[in-house]
């Protein structure tokens, strides 16, 4: 990685909210988990298999099971098992759901988004 | 006798004050009648003149399609959920009866916590993809109908009717055995126009209505009107083919 994208990447990241920077960089490293955590914070309240998830979501779950398996290992969903089936739901944790809708309304901004995007292709090169 | 009313004008009259408490109420019609509007209307009702908090349960629309359209009514969801009075729970058939089934299971616990009364179920039409075999799928909804009860709710429950106009269908099929009250919505044409009806087709342990009503999507949500044998005369003149039009209807030949 060259000198001039590493001075890039720090004025981009320069003047975002801390928290939501360190969520950005911890929790959400693909587009797929963005779209998810989007999902989870419209739907608050679902609790279903990945399968249906997908199906609502419009992806295969090829597509999106280990995005889901790993924001349940990051804290951000809850994964169960609900007789034979493994189930996700959004977290209870007041903290976190609050991050979260921060980070969704953040990401209706237009430069918070640029910033983000950005984010996740430098880290899906690496 | 203590009755849920449903907040839909007419229709609380046709069902003799309400639904009975703690009973499954199937709501079938072709799209478009207002089955989902209906069930709608039932939950806002409980909660802005019952004191009833409700639940509505789907496995199709996403939630905020219940809040636009509960919007176009004056019904304020978005609110009515910030005020811990209404739960719009998106999942499938498979995860809510298995979760059902469990002590303590994510259903149960939001009932608990907003001490919810009144659940709208939109819509049972997806049980179907569960089971082909008629006896299992009818084992499956006993068990889903029951666990409502269980939970102190009144339900209703829509399903979608295949057919737009015509024969009614659906009469003889098990589910409807499963139910406390089974009301149908239809299109049905008169004078090359379409018009709506409504028709309580049965209701377990109550007297009801056994007219047919005519009935309209206002800006106010649903309303029954007169019985449209009342009108017949009235407004085509041609009384003999639309009691014909109503026998399609809801009649199996």
């Amino acid at each position: 990685m060259g000198e001039m994208e590493l001075d890039l990447t720090g004025r981009l990241m320069a003047d975002m909210d801390p928290k939501l920077l360190e969520f950005l960089q911890m929790k959400v490293n693909s587009f797929v988990k963005w779209d998810l955590i989007r999902f989870f914070h419209d739907n608050p309240h679902t609790t279903d298999t990945a399968d249906n998830i997908a199906r609502y979501a419009g992806r295969s779950v090829e597509a999106i099971r280990t995005d889901l398996a790993e924001l349940a290992q990051d804290g951000v969903l809850e994964e169960n098992q609900l007789g034979d089936m493994t189930v996700y739901s959004l977290v209870s944790n007041r903290q976190t759901r609050e991050l979260l809708a921060q980070f969704v309304k953040a990401s209706d901004d237009r430069q918070f988004r640029v910033k983000a995007i950005y984010h996740i292709i430098r880290g899906t090169r690496r | 006798m203590e009755r849920v009313k449903t907040g839909v004008p007419g229709l609380d009259e046709m069902l003799w004050g309400g639904f009975l408490p703690q009973t499954a109420n199937l709501v079938e019609g072709a799209p478009g009648t207002g089955k989902t509007t209906l069930g709608m209307q039932f939950i806002y009702h409980g909660v802005v003149a019952c004191g009833e908090p409700g639940l509505i349960l789907t496995f199709e629309e996403f939630p905020h399609q219940y809040y636009n359209d509960a919007a176009g009514f004056g019904w304020d969801f978005r609110q009515m959920e910030r005020e811990g009075k209404l739960r719009v729970v998106m999942t499938s058939p498979e995860v809510s009866l298995a979760d059902l089934e469990q002590v303590g299971g994510r259903i149960e616990s939001l009932v608990q916590e907003i001490g919810a009364r009144r659940i709208l179920v939109d819509s049972l039409s997806h049980f179907e993809r569960l089971s082909e075999d008629p006896a299992r799928l009818r084992s499956i909804v006993y068990g889903f109908v029951n666990a409502l009860k269980r939970e102190g709710l009144t339900a209703v429950l829509t399903r979608e009717s295949v057919t737009l106009l015509g024969e009614a269908g659906g009469t003889d099929d098990a589910l409807a055995f499963l139910v406390d009250s089974y009301i149908l919505l239809r299109y049905v044409e008169i004078e090359s126009a379409i018009r709506k009806a409504l028709l309580v087709l049965k209701m377990r342990g109550s007297n009801h209505d056994k007219g047919i009503r005519q009935f309209e999507i206002t800006s106010r949500g649903i309303e029954v009107r007169t019985p449209f044998e009342g009108r017949e005369g009235i407004m085509s003149g041609s009384p003999r083919r639309m009691a014909d039009s109503f026998m399609q209807a809801f009649v199996r030949r």
